[in-house]
């Protein structure tokens, strides 16, 4: 094994709350090799991503090839290797959204805040992300923000809720 | 022992039961043509070459995975599986960027023969021109992203019979790509034991040495379905 490639919970700081969270679920889980999307819903819940050394870290624990963890991380969109930022702005893009204009509010929300949907500003305040549908296509268009869900949206009105979160 | 009556291609035949379509055809000379099968590792199913019909099922099977059971009549070459085959010989050449005229499997791939084989003049799907890496950090073999079309050999290889799990597959769909690690350089892998058997596997020029060039290289994966055999052995 090549020095730097797993990292043990020595290079994580110890006293993170986060890395205790993880290293509990773990203990819980008795490190099994089949837990692994179990414990990284809790990484993922902890930092709101998957930082790498994190998933060194649950690799390392689970004593599971390197390679096995990074496929079941980009394989399944609900994990996310990249940090959604502070507060996250989530567009529903599926057939009933996209009928009631979707995409105008999409590309509005892009305009105003400067970044494309699956990015996140670079004060790390806020991540635009799209979704192919929510499920609540009664309420279309849909936004989520912060995991809440807000109904029959106009651009407007969700621009001036984001800038009063950030500001 | 106990056998079971089936049918292929109106062929009465009497196999063992256990065994998958596609190993009674192979036995038999019946031709199915195959990409992500190698004899030796687990069958997945995921070139879908060697679909086959079977009466009473709706849908077409891969008779990799499918094992034989009582009263099976089975088709293996009619003008619909024909027709498929072409078509998903075509989808491979479109999705990734093959190149025959400048690879190092040139004349000796397998992708290549099946082109021939189903009689592939031209390719009627618009080619997807991929942007694909090529990998040259391994000190001696080379992972070329453009000519892999994810039978995923190489991986099944590296975790069943070398047991380094090297390799696995990231992301779905068209953004699928072999990995190594965490989708970190080959040459900086900490698993790989550099044992080449990933590239005598694949089918296609996508591993291959680093000291080759032009139309030299000769794969052997017949080598690995040796080695099973042999470490099961107890001499």
């Amino acid at each position: 094994m090549k020095p730097g490639l797993l990292t043990t919970s020595a290079e994580l700081s110890k006293t993170d709350p986060r890395v205790k969270l993880i290293a509990a679920k773990i203990k819980k889980e008795n490190a099994r090799p089949e837990a692994l999307i179990e414990i990284l819903h809790t990484a993922q819940n902890a930092y709101g991503y998957l930082p790498m050394n994190v998933l060194s870290y649950i690799t390392h624990s689970l004593h599971l090839p390197p390679s096995r963890v990074y496929a079941a991380v980009t394989f399944y969109h609900f994990f996310s290797l990249k940090s959604k930022g502070e507060h996250t702005c989530l567009v529903c893009t599926g057939t009933a959204c996209y009928v009631k204009g979707a995409q105008a509010i999409l590309h509005e929300l892009e305009k105003q805040f400067g970044i494309k949907a699956g990015h996140v500003t670079a004060d790390q305040k806020l991540g635009i992300q799209v979704a192919r549908c929510v499920g609540a296509c009664g309420l279309a268009p849909v936004v989520v923000l912060d995991d809440v869900v807000e109904a029959k949206v106009n651009a407007d009105q969700i621009i001036q809720e984001i800038r009063a979160k950030i500001s | 022992m106990t056998t079971l009556d089936i049918y292929i291609d109106d062929k009465p035949l009497k196999v063992e039961p256990g065994k998958t379509i596609l190993e009674v055809c192979r036995e038999n000379d019946i031709d199915i043509p195959t990409m992500c099968h190698l004899d030796g590792l687990t069958d997945v199913g995921a070139c879908r070459l060697c679909l086959v019909e079977i009466e009473g099922v709706n849908k077409l099977q891969s008779s990799c995975t499918t094992k034989v059971s009582a009263n099976m009549v089975i088709h293996t070459q009619t003008e619909r599986l024909k027709r498929y085959r072409r078509i998903t010989t075509e989808l491979f050449f479109a999705e990734r960027n093959h190149i025959c005229a400048v690879c190092v499997a040139n004349g000796n791939c397998e992708l290549q023969q099946l082109g021939y084989k189903v009689g592939m003049d031209h390719i009627r799907y618009p080619y997807l021109f991929p942007s694909c890496e090529v990998d040259t950090s391994h000190d001696y073999m080379v992972m070329d992203h453009n000519r892999c079309i994810m039978c995923t050999r190489c991986v099944r290889v590296c975790g069943e019979v070398e047991g380094a799990y090297n390799w696995d597959v990231m992301n779905r769909g068209f953004n699928v790509r072999i990995i190594s690690d965490f989708n970190t350089p080959w040459g900086e892998s900490g698993t790989c034991t550099s044992c080449g058997k990933c590239m005598h596997a694949c089918p296609t020029g996508a591993i291959w040495p680093k000291s080759l060039s032009g139309e030299q290289l000769h794969k052997n994966p017949e080598m690995i379905s040796e080695l099973v055999k042999k470490r099961k052995m107890n001499l």
